[in-house]
């Protein structure tokens, strides 16, 4: 494995050296770093040339200049490391540090989120595969994919943005809104769970009327000026989301792990009222983190107690549990704050640029909901692109697995559908989806340019195109350069070292 | 006898009093409690030390003019107006031009400590050569030699130019007055001196950032630079210009306040990231017009579709920047925004090479300069300047015109003046029965000019393709010359082409600024342009002080260049500001600071 390693890195060494060399000289040729002067009529434009000029080493033809630039980087190994000055005497490393935290908080989350949800949904397509829901599901996927970034921005700014906001202004929906909002619910829930006759109208009718119950008690609790979850709502999503973990993880069958979890999430609803005592404004954010873990010990504690004979898959269901609960009761916290939060940014809480809102001081209840804010818009449109190419690629690869001859023979030995996806045809799907993730990942460390020029977030890709416009920033692309080509490498290197740990055919040496 | 003592003592005080305030009615701030705007800008600030050659950049400007006051500044209709009450400015002497600046007493930097010589000697010293006493010298690969020498030298890195604007006062300003005034004389006669002089950074700021071992106070700061400027102490101004060069460039919220005290009306109190950066009223200040908000924040957004939907959601009150068709068709529809198209400071024009040996050049046709001036002629009476911005420009600015003149920006009393006299009103309409006229009396056939613009730049294609269209029903053939590196090959390449298209950014009023584009071996003039009368017209410009002549002067340059057929102005880029109705008091204007120029004004709705 070590020998692996290094043998890759060298390799990578070699290949990074290459590329930056030929887009050193590649990019230097695309532009005129002089540029913005060129059409100055400053009476001192000469001398701000020459100044540039020096700073720059602009005298020096590219194919030399590209090995100053490489000296910069090689005397890292005396302490000295620099990428460079950016044509207005910045750093580069400067630059690089604010723009790649920018990025990765903006890529995390949605990277995170379409890889889950794109699996998830790419699975379920697979096992019910030419149903309604897969048809849906192919649709939908084909037709985010088409959408242009920038076209699906400007659709949530407009509607979940600066729509919602106004709607919150006056939070009522009238009844007819809320008829057609229930009918074309009842009619999605019934093509995505199928059957046929009967079961079919029963779906739909429960799904409608479910709907309708939901958008009720929102209007008559006037949930989305202050929205809250409480111990009740607490307790039911709880219990709903330990039947559906148990039932991936172990099976609702193994009633041990059930009850497991189902203790975790009375927990949680006892303990409720106590840590809203904890969860004040001053909290730091340790204790968040200390709550979410001593909440997954306990369950893991519960597992092991109530679980006898099968005692760790008990204790995963539960610990998995106990970490969704307790993320609810969190929710429930910031949602408290969110009617203050709204009336700080004047009533309209869904921004559309920007990393946060300026000069919004508070508790670490307020500058998450800032975030979370923020966030929506892009991770939105992030995650609608991505997640349609992860969702095919997840159900082609489950879809293949499962006519593998290894599948049957599970299946002939007797075991439990669930066991047969969940443990045997699981991982050797997930094989292709990591390869296609560990790409993603290193080109969305470079930027998600048009999103971040979109929604006015300071990233890698905003600094990257602005230094390509007048004038050229040659520097500042090559750090942009420099960074994503090590990001890709590293995460190949992981993605080969993910195919051993999930298929033990492979072997990296 | 107690009595009188004391009336004496109140008369004393009295008296103080008046003459410590200057005579000046107490002013009191007007600044709401609690009130905030946020505005859009499309590029972040970098840099506080605006005066820097890397610092000058409209974004770096806007914070600085809304952090500091100064002896003048431009309003919406270009004039300059004095500012008294921060300081008053008066020419001493003709001749020598002698010019005493003096700021107010009370104008405090806003760590306390009074604005006056120590600044405006810095200021001189960085703008200057005079105490620049080294330059770099390289060797044949470009390396820099005497790096050492750089670093125990003295180089403040403002684009200084020996024997031009403030470099013309040699001598050291003489201080008086309790150090709140300077007396510079400048060596020649210069046109712009009202513009040449600003405050800059602090001086003391800049010595403690420079000698932060010492813990200097501001005032013996002040002295210690004083007496360093006076006596050229090149060992003390060493770290100086190095701090003056480098450490107001900033990124993030800096640890040192020196690196952002202010000498108006806000102060920064926020940067983050080149994400925003936050200004915030300052109590003691009275020194000029009140600001009615507490808090300016500028949000940098780059993108304006992103600004207008931004306003439109509220997160900014204020949003500017060029505009495409769809965008200007979505500004109209909203409710509850005005905005105003104002164009941008660069405009568009095309220039002929007249020394090249193209179809312009007179040697082509053996020195017969009548002639080549006659295909001039009908080459630009093909352009179809009207045409151009019917059909390229007024789709984002409803009102666009042709530009009128080269040496005054529209709006001034001297653009209205050349465009009365018609400098270049030949060419406002295609005359392509002129220009084959023209032609044939030149005896002249199958004219070919070669024609220069940016390749990736679309509307420079079109309008590339419209001349070319044009130009050819007068039998003239127009040669796609579009080139990527166009700005290098204006001056590197002159026989590569025979007309340039392209835009000049004029961002100042200077009046100086047009002698590099139109007089022999000027900096702009790439194209052998040299006219005596004009020449000479320059040369006596520079010395005009008197405002009313100088634009006498420069409307007949106006008319003198559209005599010899050199170039065309054709449109000034469009630019659209839109602001929300919560909002009063913006004003749109052309010149940097654009929108800013009035920020006192703005206030909130009353409701």
């Amino acid at each position: 494995m070590l020998s692996f390693i290094i043998r890759r890195l060298g390799a990578s060494i070699l290949v990074v050296f290459v590329a930056s060399f030929v887009i050193y000289n590649l990019a230097a040729i695309a532009g005129d770093p002089l540029g913005d002067l060129r059409g100055s009529t400053a009476p001192n434009k000469a001398a701000l040339i020459a100044a540039r000029v020096e700073a720059l080493d602009l005298n020096v033809p590219p194919p030399l200049r590209f090995f100053i630039w490489l000296s910069g980087i090689l005397r890292g190994f005396i302490g000295q490391f620099t990428l460079g000055d950016s044509v207005n005497g910045h750093s580069v490393i400067q630059l690089l540090n604010s723009s790649v935290s920018n990025t990765i908080q903006l890529v995390t989350a949605s990277t995170l989120l379409a890889v889950i949800f794109g699996v998830a949904i790419g699975m379920s397509t697979a096992l019910r595969q030419y149903s309604g829901y897969d048809y849906t599901v192919t649709f939908l996927s084909f037709l985010f994919f088409s959408l242009p970034a920038f076209w699906v921005a400007v659709l949530l700014k407009l509607y979940v943005a600066i729509g919602f906001n106004n709607f919150l202004a006056s939070p009522v929906i009238g009844p007819i809104a809320i008829v057609v909002i229930s009918l074309v619910s009842g009619f999605v829930w019934m093509s995505i769970i199928g059957g046929e006759g009967k079961p079919r109208l029963i779906v739909f009718g429960s799904a409608t009327v479910i709907t309708a119950a939901i958008l009720l008690f929102f209007q008559v609790t006037n949930w989305f000026t202050t929205p809250f979850l409480g111990p009740g709502l607490v307790l039911v999503l709880g219990a709903l989301t330990a039947i559906m973990v148990t039932s991936l993880t172990t099976g609702l069958s193994n009633r041990r792990a059930l009850y497991a979890s189902l203790i975790m999430v009375a927990l949680a609803g006892a303990i409720w009222y106590p840590l809203q005592f904890v969860f004040t404004v001053a909290m730091p954010i340790g204790v968040l983190f200390a709550f979410v873990a001593v909440m997954i010990g306990l369950g893991l504690l519960a597992g092991l107690l109530l679980g006898k004979d099968d005692r760790w898959p008990s204790a995963r269901a539960a610990a998995i549990t106990a970490f969704l609960v307790s993320l609810l009761v969190i929710v429930d916290r910031l949602m408290q704050s969110w009617p203050d939060y709204v009336n700080a940014v004047g009533g309209r809480p869904i921004a559309t640029v920007g990393a946060n809102t300026p000069d919004l001081a508070g508790s670490i209840w307020f500058t998450s909901l800032d975030t979370y804010t923020h966030l929506l818009l892009p991770t939105i449109s992030l995650i609608l692109i991505s997640l349609a190419g992860y969702t095919r690629y997840a159900r082609a690869s489950l879809l293949e697995v499962m006519n593998q001859d290894y599948v049957r023979t599970a299946r002939a030995k007797g075991l439990t559908e669930r066991t047969v996806v969940m443990r045997h045809a699981f991982r050797n799907a997930m094989i292709p989806v990591i390869t296609v993730v560990a790409f993603d990942v290193g080109g969305l460390i470079g930027g998600a340019v048009i999103t971040e020029t979109i929604f006015a977030w300071r990233g890698m890709g905003a600094l990257f195109t602005a230094a390509l416009h007048d004038p050229l920033d040659l520097n500042v692309i090559m750090g942009v350069f420099l960074i994503v080509g090590v990001v890709a490498i590293v995460f190949n290197i992981l993605a080969d070292i993910a195919y051993t740990a999930l298929d033990p055919r492979i072997r990296v040496n | 006898m107690k009595i009188k003592r004391i009336a004496a003592v109140a008369a004393v005080v009295g008296v103080a009093a008046l003459v410590l305030s200057g005579c000046a009615v107490p002013r009191q701030s007007e600044v709401i409690t609690g009130s905030k705007i946020s505005v859009a800008w499309n590029d972040p600030m970098q840099e506080y030390n605006t005066l820097s050659a890397t610092g000058n950049a409209a974004a770096n400007n806007n914070v600085s003019y809304l952090a500091n006051s100064s002896f003048n500044y431009y309003d919406d209709s270009q004039k300059l107006v004095k500012n008294t009450q921060f300081g008053t400015y008066t020419v001493e002497k003709q001749n020598p031009l002698t010019i005493k600046y003096t700021v107010n007493e009370g104008v405090k930097w806003s760590d306390g400590v009074q604005v006056g010589a120590a600044d405006m000697l810095l200021t001189w010293a960085a703008l200057t050569t005079h105490l620049n006493n080294v330059e770099a010298k390289y060797d044949a690969d470009g390396n820099i030699t005497n790096q050492a020498e750089l670093d125990a030298g003295v180089f403040f890195n403002a684009g200084a130019v020996k024997g031009q604007g403030l470099d013309l006062v040699s001598k050291t300003p003489v201080i008086s007055d309790n150090n709140r005034s300077v007396t510079i004389v400048y060596d020649k006669p210069f046109v712009d001196w009202e513009l040449s002089f600003p405050i800059g950074v602090s001086a003391h700021g800049t010595v403690q950032l420079a000698y932060p071992g010492k813990k200097y106070t501001g005032d013996a700061a002040n002295a210690a630079i004083i007496k360093a400027i006076q006596t050229k102490d090149y060992g003390f101004l060493s770290p100086v210009a190095k701090s003056w060069t480098n450490d107001y460039k900033m990124l993030d919220m800096p640890t040192e306040k020196q690196k952002l005290l202010s000498d108006g009306p806000y102060v920064v109190t926020d940067l983050k990231d080149q994400q925003y950066v936050t200004l915030t009223a300052r109590k003691d200040f009275t020194w000029g017009p009140s600001p009615k908000y507490q808090t300016i924040t500028i949000r940098v957004i780059g993108d304006p579709q992103a600004q207008i939907t931004a306003l439109q959601n509220g997160e900014v009150k204020i949003a500017e920047g060029q505009p495409t068709a769809d965008l200007l068709t979505q500004i109209k529809g909203l409710s509850g925004v005005n905005y105003k198209a104002a164009t941008e400071s660069t405009y568009e024009h095309i220039d002929l090479q007249v020394t090249n040996g193209g179809p312009f050049d007179p040697k082509t046709y053996g020195g017969d300069a009548a002639k080549a001036q006659l295909v001039r002629d009908a080459f630009l009476k093909t352009v179809p300047r009207q045409d151009i911005v019917d059909k390229l420009i007024k789709p984002l600015q409803p009102d666009a015109v042709l530009r009128a003149s080269l040496q005054f920006v529209p709006g001034t009393p001297g653009y209205d003046a050349v465009q009365k006299a018609g400098a270049y009103a030949a060419y406002d309409k295609v005359d392509i029965a002129g220009a084959k006229a023209e032609l044939a009396q030149a005896g002249v056939k199958n004219v070919k000019v070669r024609f220069l613009y940016g390749k990736t730049n679309t509307r420079r294609q079109q309008e590339y393709e419209l001349v070319r269209q044009s130009a050819a029903l007068a039998g003239i053939t127009v040669i796609d010359g579009g080139s990527e590196t166009w700005g290098q090959d204006l001056s590197a390449k002159p026989n590569s082409y025979d007309a340039a298209l392209f835009g000049w950014q004029a961002t100042s009023l200077a009046i100086s600024q047009n002698q590099a584009n139109y007089t022999p071996g000027g900096l702009n003039n790439y194209y052998g342009w040299d006219n005596a009368e004009l020449t000479a017209l320059y040369n006596s410009l520079s010395t005009e002080t008197n405002t009313a002549k100088q634009d006498a002067l420069l409307v007949q340059a106006d008319q003198i260049i559209g005599k010899q057929a050199w170039t065309v102005p054709i449109f000034q880029f469009p630019g659209v500001t839109a602001w929300s109705t919560s909002v009063t008091g913006v004003k749109p204007a052309f010149l940097a600071p654009q929108y800013f120029w009035n920020f006192w004004d703005w206030a909130p709705t009353k409701k």
